[in-house]
């Protein structure tokens, strides 16, 4: 049992990672904790369901709801976030912000699909596979596969292409890299957009995985995933993922062993523990400080 | 620049100031007319749990647009006021004080989940105001008062018949318990474990109590297949346990599933699929009945609304008629009056014969139905 138990934890922990990874981005890159992450990823699953219900069929309508997510990523930085820069405001009026905007975008669900739980088509479903005495469904193994490419496709990004290379820059110096002549709103905006793309594609493959939307959705799975975040070294991509994994863990064996109501608290005792002993989280860098 | 726009809120302040002024003279005028008698509606409209507040307000509409139809009650005009306390207790304590702050109003008809009507019940008892919900279960809700009713079975009479569908409907007797941990589920959950543990037949392997809102029950899941239930009875409502069934039949599709009627909901299976197939609950209302009555009621409900009515929607609409009928036998808007009325009242509604006991509890008779082939049919 503590094998199935393990198992339903690493399935749930890689639902966390994939929001996560859009929470370390943007952090890796602006040092800007982005709380409308978990609002932008119920945005992401809710277009999935309106292009779906408009009869586009399934690929289409992820890849347009990846696309419109990106682009409200976008406008989130353009909008409420681009004027506190150049104000030169101190960096929680950002953060502030984002959790402003999270209940804009949250709000707005709503009104436009209603609060209440929506069935979502379930996504690459081929049953349960069994390996010796555990069970996996075929959902699970598709959405880890899918979270270690969306991992190695934002790594190399980041590391192996020029708009990476001035990502890395931003995050050292800002001014210094306007000074080399890098367009940072360009290279801004355009990390927003991959975190809100990202968002998107953990909407929907948690979405599909559980079979349900609604606009609330992103709260506590925004909240798990920001300290899976913080827990794997905030700003690290694969951190966040091992991050994610270890809440995940932490939490079915919570739930095994100790009741399922216990389940939130140990998740977040786990993270306490790992920063008392750890302040970095578990693969931070050191001595990162923002002027 | 400035000064343009200084100008033009200056208008824009001018332009509020008359329509507000303008406004309160209608307010004025209103509030004069005596002839209205007012039923408030409380309930989550927004939230989780709106489904179920949306189901009071319709159906309490529909009840007072009969009566309205037919000359309202004493010969005033029936006005009904929604509120919307979001299933929160906080939101439910404010509403219950504006509402014993309108003296037009003489009944509520609310508040859903049994621990937010107990927030604002002695808010109701300790102002004379008649509050009647339809849903709220728990044994200690109608003890708050004699102002205080419940057109609903207290949970126990639930439980029972719940566990007899599962032993002879289903011809299950390993029995996990899944609830949600809310004043009512919590509650439910120890009720039915105490039935069970008092019966010999049966076999309690495990009890499972879940956070309602969250959506991973494998956790769970696991630990019901590993104590080897063959039968979950799950205290949630619909958005509970339609991904509950899913995420356990995925493991094993045997299992079999009981639910309360607060899960009697068109949802459940639209959000359930294929695998809330087979679910099966004891209900006080089947809006498939052969019943004339019933079947106009449904058929005047499908025309206003679009979707047929639930049982607990329909209790909210005997509910409603209850109490006109109420005020209508006690020939005042007297609410100490009303209250005697309600004692004594025997209503035939479309939930059946109601009568309130000693401690204002009504006692329902119980249909079971099953999902069957993505409907709700009645077991026979």
């Amino acid at each position: 049992m503590i094998v199935q138990q393990i198992f339903n934890g690493l399935a749930l922990g890689m639902s966390y990672a994939l929001i996560a990874v859009g929470y370390s981005l943007v952090f890796g890159i602006l040092r800007l904790i982005n709380f409308s992450h978990g609002s932008v990823y119920a945005f992401g699953a809710h277009m999935v369901l309106m292009f779906v219900s408009m009869n586009l069929g399934l690929i289409p309508a992820i890849f347009l709801s990846i696309l419109l997510t990106g682009l409200l990523g976008m406008l989130i930085d353009k909008t409420a976030l681009q004027p506190l820069r150049k104000k030169k405001s101190i960096p929680i009026a950002g953060l502030i912000t984002t959790i402003g905007i999270s209940y804009i975008i949250q709000n707005m669900l709503m009104i436009l699909f209603g609060s209440e739980r929506k069935p979502f088509p379930a996504l690459f479903d081929k049953g349960m596979i069994n390996i010796l005495s555990v069970q996996i469904s075929s959902t699970q193994v598709f959405m880890m596969v899918v979270s270690i490419l969306l991992l190695a496709i934002m790594t190399f990004v980041i590391n192996k292409t020029k708009i990476g290379l001035a990502m890395r820059a931003l995050s050292q110096n800002v001014k210094a890299a306007h000074l080399m002549g890098i367009n940072v709103n360009f290279v801004v905006i355009f990390t927003f957009f991959l975190g809100g793309a990202s968002a998107a594609i953990a909407g929907t493959l948690i979405s599909g995985y559980y079979q349900i939307v609604y606009p609330t959705m992103g709260f506590v799975a925004g909240l798990k995933a920001f300290s899976a975040a913080v827990l794997g070294g905030i700003g690290v991509l694969h951190g966040a993922v091992i991050g994610g994994l270890i809440v995940g863990v932490s939490e079915s064996l919570a739930a095994a062993f100790l009741g399922g109501t216990y389940r939130d608290a140990v998740s977040f005792i786990v993270l306490i523990i790992v920063l008392v002993l750890k302040p970095d989280g578990l693969f931070g860098k050191k001595g990162i400080m923002k002027v | 620049m400035v000064k343009k726009m200084k100008k033009i809120i200056s208008y824009l302040l001018i332009a509020t100031l008359v329509m507000v002024s303008l406004i309160g003279c209608a307010g004025t005028a209103g509030s004069k007319a005596e002839s209205v008698v007012k039923i408030a509606v409380a309930g989550p409209l927004t939230g989780d749990n709106s489904e179920y507040g949306i189901g009071f307000k319709n159906a309490v509409e529909l009840m007072v647009e009969e009566w309205n139809e037919r000359g309202g009650v004493l010969g005033k005009t029936i006005q009904v006021v929604v509120y919307d306390d979001k299933n929160s207790g906080e939101e439910a304590a404010a509403i219950a004080e504006k509402i014993v702050g309108d003296s037009d109003i003489v009944g509520v008809i609310g508040h859903f989940a049994s621990g937010v009507s107990m927030v604002a019940s002695p808010t109701y008892q300790e102002n004379k105001m008649i509050e009647i919900s339809p849903t709220a279960s728990h044994p200690d809700y109608s003890s708050e008062g004699d102002y205080i009713f419940r057109n609903n079975s207290v949970i126990s009479a639930e439980a029972e018949i719940g566990l007899d569908i599962a032993i002879n409907n289903l011809g299950r007797t390993n029995i996990g318990i899944l609830s949600i941990k809310t004043d009512w589920g919590s509650s439910t959950a120890g009720i039915t474990k105490d039935l069970i543990l008092a019966n010999d037949k049966l076999n309690l392997v495990a009890q499972e109590e879940i956070i309602e809102g969250s959506d991973d029950y494998s956790a769970a899941v696991t630990k019901f297949v590993n104590a080897g239930a063959d039968v979950i009875i799950v205290a949630g409502m619909y958005n509970t346990l339609a991904p509950f069934a899913k995420q356990y039949k995925q493991v094993n599709p045997d299992i079999a599933l009981v639910g309360f009627s607060n899960a009697y909901s068109y949802q459940l299976i639209e959000l359930g699929g294929e695998a809330v197939e087979g679910v099966t609950f004891p209900i006080s209302f089947f809006s498939g009945s052969t019943d004339p009555e019933i079947q106009s009621y449904v058929q005047r409900y499908i025309e206003k609304y679009g979707s047929a009515p639930s049982a607990l929607t329909s209790q909210a609409y005997d509910s409603a008629g209850i109490l006109l009928q109420a005020i209508e036998n006690a020939g005042t808007t007297d609410r100490e009056k009303i209250k005697e009325e309600l004692y004594r009242i025997n209503y035939k509604g479309v939930t059946g014969d109601t009568f309130f006991n000693a401690i204002g509890d009504a006692q329902k008779t119980y249909v079971r139905a099953t999902v069957k082939n993505g409907a709700f049919v009645k077991v026979e």
